[in-house]
């Protein structure tokens, strides 16, 4: 059913902006040259454009210099699953699985996640803003690992782009601290919400929440039972009590 | 692509800027050296816990860098914990002056995906309420910014008529702040009886506050030179930060993103208009604001005699499950864009949400304007930036 | 008032310092978030009007106030400067703690970044539930507290040591929460919340 209605949004109220977008994303992809590896548009709703991380930074100031002044927000997304999941442990979380999973597309869901595609476990996104245009558009990045020198995997570094918005400096430094994303040429790459001495990054699918691990979700827990005779006594009161209001109006 | 500030405006910028060059050659004759000023985190004249570390010279800030996470909650990491109803409750606490408008993108987001889309009555209750919540939000600030520089009434005045408007939000939503009210798909109940009169009486109420602030301190030439050419900031510096909402209206950047990117609600139904301000100090920033609130109350006003009749709540399975796929939907909350891009894996609740709060991006441009400015600017620029802690750290 | 740790004070004469002491309560305000507006409210709007219960929410520092009142979310970073702001309050002070994050970390409870609940900082009087408690619910916590007050013996307060204050004799009608906080803990007074229907002005 959800299906459906998606699919007259998209023919009816939406296309227009579609045909503007599709231009959009052909100019681009113009201007941007070999830089862009691939451009999604979903009808009606945003741009995406997947830029090669070698030319992460001539392409923001490209887009910068073609309009697209407004720097909306710098952020990344860790693709791999939480090893916890989302500690799906109600039964409420089990029955609605079970329950719609069979037509629901999960089979196909790991190839139209991720519009604009992508391969890596982090992704750089990003979103610029035209604000003679009105539009905006949603840029990611593929973050390659590079091992370090303990054999452990880490996402190779980045470049910084605030020389060309300033105000992704503390996007970058918000990236750092969560996703542990290393962004050259970044003059202070310090934490930015977290104390100082916080090891780990909260974002990353892996970094587990301990509160969660120790305990159930107390909305789970239901309340006490209330006793039988006490219960039979209580709802004798409300009787009354609804009687006696009944009558009274 | 930004007019040119006003020639009077002009001409009080550079004489502000000829008083700092004079003062920055007093403090190197006297040697005022450096010195270190911390304001916060709990500070009376900051909202909230933010701290800002300043370098002084003298009376002249050399830089000033705020220092946050003090509020910091962890959103984005607990959304990817939750339903997606459950979301709702906790993003209501991230703007806490306008919270039915955090609600709003985020629900728009999921609908999206979800394919779904809300009957046009919830709508539009939803574009009234979002517009209360605006109006709450702002009249806040309207009334703060005269604390910022030592004018105590306003801020009565705010408060008393700010409760006006959290009734009319109480009697919807049940809640005066923290509605958890939208759904996705819809909303949670019909508005009650007698209820569109009361608004139109309390928006007319709103409408003389907005006069009377107008009178007590815009027309009030110590607030005047207090603001007018302090904390300028150019349209392309607030493009580059980010700068949303009046802020970047206030620079003389004509954006607004009901006009401009109106996801669905139902603000191309009424009859408005935004307003801008060329001169970008914390003046412009107060004016628009004001204008902004009236501009509201036109808003609410026109759309409460236009509510259509219908359901209020779209066809939606009952346990909320969004498909896989990936949108981000922002709106024009009270203190600019704020959206959300949300990442669904096709479960019950999302795998990544994105939260881009206004105030972080308009905060990021303090180290910039602050250079060069009084101690006592400070809290003028701060207060005419209009943030909120729990928007920033998130 | 170096005396008071000292002799047992005569009961006419504590009653009336205590009736003092309870009508007099500086109070700082610690807003940290969303209940900060509340709080606000109820400090500083005309309908609610707090001052007729004699707390005064002015004091230009910690060192001059008698109560504090923590509302809001505090966080693992924020923790130590709460703990630094209390101790720099004079005794005898007194701390309501308004919200459930204050309370006890509320709809964040699973957060990798905030402390869950203010009493692992520092010591509690009043606990203000809701979320956020409505500004009537503030001001039942503090004249809940001012109850306590007025029961308190001084000179255990002056002496530091842990108080166990004598159950409320007044046949309070507002009190369903009372009872068990006098009994055992000395520093939780649960207050209730206040029914929504006395919202209206
Ligand atoms: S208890 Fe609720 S209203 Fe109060 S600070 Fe916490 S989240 Fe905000």
């Amino acid at each position: 059913m959800a299906d459906d209605t998606g699919d007259d949004q998209a023919d009816g109220a939406a296309a227009p902006g579609d045909e503007a977008r599709d231009a959009l994303a052909a100019e681009l992809s113009e201007l941007l040259g070999d830089a862009v590896v691939e451009s999604h548009v979903e009808a009606g709703q945003n741009l995406w454009l997947r830029i090669d991380i070698e030319h992460w930074h001539a392409a923001m100031s490209a887009l910068h210099d073609a309009g697209f002044a407004y720097f909306g927000f710098l952020s990344a997304v860790d693709w791999t699953d939480a090893p916890e999941g989302r500690y799906e442990d109600t039964e409420f979380d089990a029955a609605g699985v079970g329950e719609e999973d069979d037509e629901a597309s999960s089979a196909t869901a790991e190839e139209t996640v991720r519009r604009g595609g992508g391969e890596t476990r982090f992704q750089l996104l990003a979103q610029l803003h035209s604000p003679a245009r009105h539009v905006a558009v949603l840029i990611k990045a593929d973050v390659p690992e590079a091992a370090s020198s303990d054999g452990s995997s880490a996402p190779a570094s980045v470049p910084s782009i605030i020389d060309v918005f300033a105000g992704a400096d503390w996007h970058e430094r918000e990236a750092h601290e969560m996703f542990g994303l290393v962004f050259d040429g970044h003059p202070n790459l310090a934490h930015i919400y977290l104390p100082t001495e916080f090891e780990g990054h909260p974002l990353r699918k892996d970094f587990p929440l301990l509160a969660r691990a120790v305990k159930p979700w107390p909305g789970v827990v239901d309340i006490e039972e209330i006793p039988p005779e006490l219960e039979a006594q209580l709802e004798a009161e409300v009787m009354a009590e609804f009687e006696a209001s009944g009558a009274g109006t | 692509m930004s007019p040119p500030p006003t020639a009077s405006a002009l001409r009080e910028q550079q004489a502000y800027v000829a008083a700092q060059a004079a003062d920055a050659r007093v403090n190197v004759e006297l040697d005022t050296g450096d010195m270190t000023l911390n304001i916060g985190p709990q500070h009376p004249a900051t909202h909230g816990t933010l701290r800002i570390a300043c370098q002084l010279d003298g009376e002249q800030v050399i830089s000033a860098e705020p220092l946050m996470g003090y509020m910091h909650r962890g959103y984005e990491k607990l959304c990817e914990v939750r339903t997606y109803p459950q979301c709702t409750t906790l993003i209501n606490r991230i703007d806490w002056l306008g919270s039915f408008a955090n609600e709003v993108p985020f629900i728009l987001a999921a609908e999206q995906l979800m394919g779904v889309e809300a009957p046009p009555r919830a709508q539009w209750i939803r574009t009234i309420l979002f517009e209360l919540s605006r109006i709450a939000n702002v009249s806040l600030f309207l009334g703060d910014m005269g604390v910022q520089v030592g004018a105590l009434t306003p801020v009565f005045f705010a408060f008393r008529d700010r409760e006006r408007v959290l009734n009319q939000i109480e009697e919807v939503t049940g809640g005066r702040f923290h509605p958890n009210f939208d759904r996705i798909g819809g909303l949670k109940d019909d508005i009650p009886r007698g209820w569109i009169a009361e608004t139109h009486a309390v928006m007319a109420k709103m409408r003389g506050f907005c006069d009377e602030m107008e009178d007590l301190l815009m027309g009030n030439e110590i607030f005047q030179t207090r603001c007018r050419s302090v904390g300028v900031i150019p349209g392309d510096v607030a493009l580059s930060y980010g700068l949303s909402g009046a802020n970047l209206r206030a620079s003389g950047v004509d954006w607004d993103l009901r006009r401009d990117a109106n996801p669905g609600l139902a603000w191309d139904q009424v009859d408005w208009r935004v307003w801008t301000h060329p001169d970008g100090d914390s003046f412009a920033r107060y004016w628009v604001r004001l204008q902004e609130t009236r501009e509201a109350t036109k808003i609410v006003d026109q759309l409460l005699d236009g509510i259509p009749s219908g359901p209020i709540m779209a066809k939606v399975p009952r346990i909320i499950k969004v498909p896989a796929g990936e949108a981000y939907v922002s709106t024009e909350n009270p203190l600019g864009e704020m959206g959300y891009y949300v990442v669904s894996k096709g479960g019950l609740g999302p795998f990544r949400v994105k939260i881009r709060t206004p105030s972080f991006s308009n905060i990021s441009v303090v180290p910039w304007v602050m250079r060069g400015t009084y101690v006592p600017d400070i809290i003028t620029i701060l207060g005419s930036l209009y943030f909120i802690l729990g928007d920033i750290d998130r | 008032m170096a005396l008071v740790d000292k002799v047992k004070l005569p009961k006419p004469l504590s009653w009336l310092l205590n009736f003092g002491r309870a009508r007099s309560l500086w109070v700082y305000q610690w807003g940290l978030a969303c209940c900060a507006i509340e709080m606000g409210a109820a400090f500083g709007s005309p309908r609610y009007d707090v001052m007729r219960l004699g707390v005064i929410p002015f004091p230009a520092s910690p060192r001059q106030a008698d109560l504090v009142v923590i509302s809001g979310t505090v966080t693992d970073k924020m923790a130590p400067v709460i703990r630094r702001l209390y101790e720099q309050m004079p005794e005898p002070k007194y701390v309501i703690s308004m919200g459930s994050c204050a309370n006890c970390g509320g709809p964040y409870w699973d957060s990798y970044s905030v402390t869950k609940g203010v009493d692992q900082v520092i010591p509690v009087d009043v606990y203000v539930p809701g979320c956020p408690p409505r500004p009537e619910a503030l001001l039942e916590g503090i004249v809940l507290l001012q109850e306590r007050i007025q029961r308190e013996d001084m000179q255990e307060r002056w002496r530091g040591e842990p108080i166990v204050v004598p159950p409320s004799t007044s046949s309070s009608t507002r009190v369903p929460a009372a009872p068990n906080a006098s009994s055992t803990a000395p520093t939780s007074a649960g207050a209730p919340a206040v029914p929504a229907g006395s919202a209206q002005p």
